[in-house]
């Protein structure tokens, strides 16, 4: 009988292509499983069909409150109406049914994406078929890769599929193409981070329920928790008996780093032809950081000019004139209100989040027994050392 | 010559869980074709040794090769040469039989131009031909089981590592998984297979390993325990006497150099008297006892060697390994 010849030692090129297929191999097998039969479908379809009914809704609501502000535009001088501001009723449209869609597609990713790869591998744990996969060749890191990529892949299907969703705001204006990129990057590294928090957990406790409520219990702790933090914080820090002139002492703004909907509340500020409620919440966020005009209290404009708060444009202040100056009435969004203060620096630790964690499943799925063998095997190879050295002393 | 290599070798295999000591020192050397049974009452460290075999845990101390390679430093390469089937696994409910199949064939990178065909013959040996297209979920336990084997050998390993493969069984699907290991072992595949139930290793199994409380008792051919358990064959006595005449024997029996233990198993009020005596010799030496016993003036009224079937060897190992201990 013939042994089967040593395996040599590989170029890295070829563990990456090992890795490579390994990941290939559970992402297929996975694949097979998520997708057969009606389930994947009949998901996708009520995930559409719920978008579409609230961009419906955002437009039923805030249509009628366009058509009036359309119609009641006054001239600034003179107070009496000049005529429809068209273009800007129809951004408002077009703003409103972005701004809900991407707050509730969030929603809705947070919660499906952790649903989807909470059970990754603590199933594989439970219904005993880990075993099976980890005295095979492959690396334990291509399991846990596969896993989660499979995983998700359904949670992109669905982020990809509501695309034409959101392009409905190009038809009204109020978001551009710009908007709704920066918007599906914070669904798509919101879906990877809960994703992999859940692959995390699964790998981390034996029982898919465990693993279940630490996902959604870190979730909330990320979008509310944080925000909670935040402003529990500043409450303390303003309401300090230091605090003689009683200025508004904001928490550091790193506790709202790894928040999705903080970058995502500002993507749609960003938005907002005046200031709204996604405005407000930044502004009271970041403070003087957020105030647009340099030195200014008020809410800069288009054409650089700036609105008084208590009276926004477009705002009817109950009735009366407002002597405000004509370029206020301008449909479109100017690049200066552009903020991505937060969203580059959510991305940025979501991403290292997510890696990180990916790295430390990889490494809780190498068998409980085998942890110990990288340890073991670097005692090994010194223990040998030794002894090569011990001969060569005992040598004259 | 490759053959000299054992494909199993352990030294000094030891695994400690926290307090417990599961494995203790266990030296175990397989040949190739061999057919090893690894018998042992449950938590006797049978599925310990597999696990650590199959790279699934590290030994606290000892060493273990696989076809020469220490699993240690090469867990990935050994894992390419071993097929090991766990005693609790779970099979994807979700995947056809035939996918099932492909997917482990694929986690060995097996070349697809030989997944189709090699799955057929699999499918063939197990007798699940039929079953191809069924999803995993609607088979049978028996079924699975033999699913299980079968993913196992999608790599034609040298060495497969069987825990416990007929465990849930019905007779008849025991039989049928003694068939298919028995046509294994024709196709020349070393295998590791323990089990609590004796007598279904005892026709399959070129060698046999008993296992007791983290220990390897003896290891070797049926015939050969049975041989080294022979010098101190067990006999059992009856005497048909009152206390004092058995004690009497048992001093009488003492005085004998060729008796090892005595030991009274029955009630000193029961009569007759039952003694298990640990003898030295064989048959002739018995014969030539029992004469002088009777000739002596003690009333016997039985006299048997207790039969070594593998049940009955595995007994007598382990209680031996008791007296040791105590």
């Amino acid at each position: 009988m013939t042994a089967p010849p040593m395996a040599t030692r590989g170029a890295p090129f070829d563990a990456v292509g090992e890795f490579g297929a390994s990941v290939a191999t559970i992402l297929s097998k996975e694949l097979r499983g998520r997708f057969r039969g009606r389930r994947a479908f009949v998901v996708l379809t009520i995930y559409l069909g719920v978008l579409a009914l609230i961009a419906y809704g955002a437009y039923v609501t805030t249509a009628p409150n366009a058509r009036i502000a359309a119609e009641q535009t006054l001239d600034p001088n003179t107070g009496v109406v000049v005529g429809a501001n068209l273009a800007n009723a129809s951004a408002s449209i077009g703003q409103a049914i972005f701004a809900l869609l991407s707050v509730f597609q969030l929603l809705l990713v947070a919660f499906i994406a952790p649903a989807f790869t909470a059970g990754a591998i603590s199933l594989e744990r439970e219904k005993q078929t880990l075993d099976l996969l980890v005295t095979t060749p492959m690396r334990p890191g291509a399991i846990v890769i596969g896993k989660l990529i499979a995983a998700l892949a359904f949670v992109f299907l669905m982020i990809l599929a509501a695309i034409p969703v959101s392009a409905l705001v190009l038809m009204y204006g109020g978001a551009t193409i710009d908007d709704i990129l920066r918007q599906q990057l914070i669904l798509f590294v919101t879906a990877i981070g809960f994703g992999v928090i859940g692959v995390f957990y699964s790998a981390l406790v034996r029982r898919t329920q465990a693993a279940t409520v630490l996902t959604y219990s870190t979730m909330l702790l990320l979008v509310i928790g944080t925000l909670l933090v935040w402003r529990f914080w500043t409450e303390v820090a303003t309401n300090s008996p230091d605090n003689r002139f009683g200025e508004i002492r904001r928490a550091p703004e790193q506790v709202l780093w790894l928040n999705p909907a903080v970058a995502m509340i500002e993507v749609v500020a960003n938005t907002e032809l005046s200031y709204g409620d996604f405005t407000g919440v930044m502004q009271s966020i970041r403070g003087d950081a957020f105030s647009f005009g340099a030195g200014s209290t008020g809410v800069p404009l288009p054409g650089g000019a700036i609105a008084v708060p208590d009276c926004p444009p477009n705002a009817r202040c109950a009735g009366i004139p407002q002597p405000l100056p004509p370029q206020l009435i301008a449909p479109t969004v100017a690049p200066s209100l552009i903020s991505a203060h937060f969203l580059g620096r959510f991305v940025i630790s979501f991403v290292l989040l997510s890696a990180a964690l990916t790295v430390a499943a990889m490494l809780l799925v190498v068998p409980a027994g085998m942890r110990g063998l990288v340890r073991r095997r670097r005692a090994l190879a010194t223990a040998r050392g030794e002894g090569d050295a011990v001969l060569t002393d005992i040598e004259p | 010559m490759t053959d000299a290599i054992p494909i199993i070798e352990t030294r000094g295999l030891v695994k400690r869980y926290d307090d417990e000591l599961a494995v203790a020192g266990v030296d175990l050397v397989v040949g190739a074709g061999e057919i090893f049974g690894l018998v042992g009452p449950n938590g006797a460290g049978k599925t310990t040794t597999m696990r650590i075999l199959a790279t699934l845990l590290t030994p606290t101390a000892g060493e273990a090769l696989i076809c020469g390679i220490p699993i240690a430093e090469d867990p990935i390469e050994v894992r390419r040469r071993i097929g090991y089937m766990p005693d609790f696994y779970g099979v994807y409910d979700d995947l056809r039989v035939w996918e099932y199949l492909d997917f482990f064939a694929r986690c060995y990178r097996v070349p697809e131009a030989r997944r189709s065909a090699m799955i057929g013959e699999l499918l063939e040996i197990v007798g699940l031909v039929e079953k191809r297209d069924a999803y995993v979920e609607a088979l049978s336990r028996g079924m699975r089981q033999r699913l299980c084997l079968a993913h196992t050998l999608v790599h034609d390993p040298q060495l497969l590592i069987l825990d416990e493969p007929a465990s849930g069984l019905d007779p008849r699907a025991r039989v049928e998984m003694r068939e298919i290991l028995r046509e294994l072992r024709g196709m020349g595949k070393t295998i590791l297979v323990s089990s609590h139930i004796l007598p279904e290793l005892g026709e399959l199994c070129t060698s046999v390993g008993i296992i007791d409380r983290g220990r390897l008792l003896r290891s070797g051919s049926l015939a050969e325990i049975e041989r080294s358990l022979r010098a101190t064959a067990l006999l059992r006595i009856e005497l048909l006497a009152g206390t004092d005449a058995v004690n009497a024997a048992i001093e009488w029996l003492g005085t004998n150099p060729r008796v090892g233990s005595v030991l009274r198993t029955t009630d000193p009020s029961v009569a007759p008297a039952r003694l298990e005596v640990g003898f030295d010799g064989d048959s002739a030496a018995q014969a030539t006892l029992l004469a002088t016993m009777i000739a002596a003036g003690h009333r016997v009224s039985g006299f048997t060697q207790a039969t070594t079937g593998l049940e009955e060897l595995f007994l007598q190992v382990t209680g031996q390994a008791d007296e040791e201990a105590a």
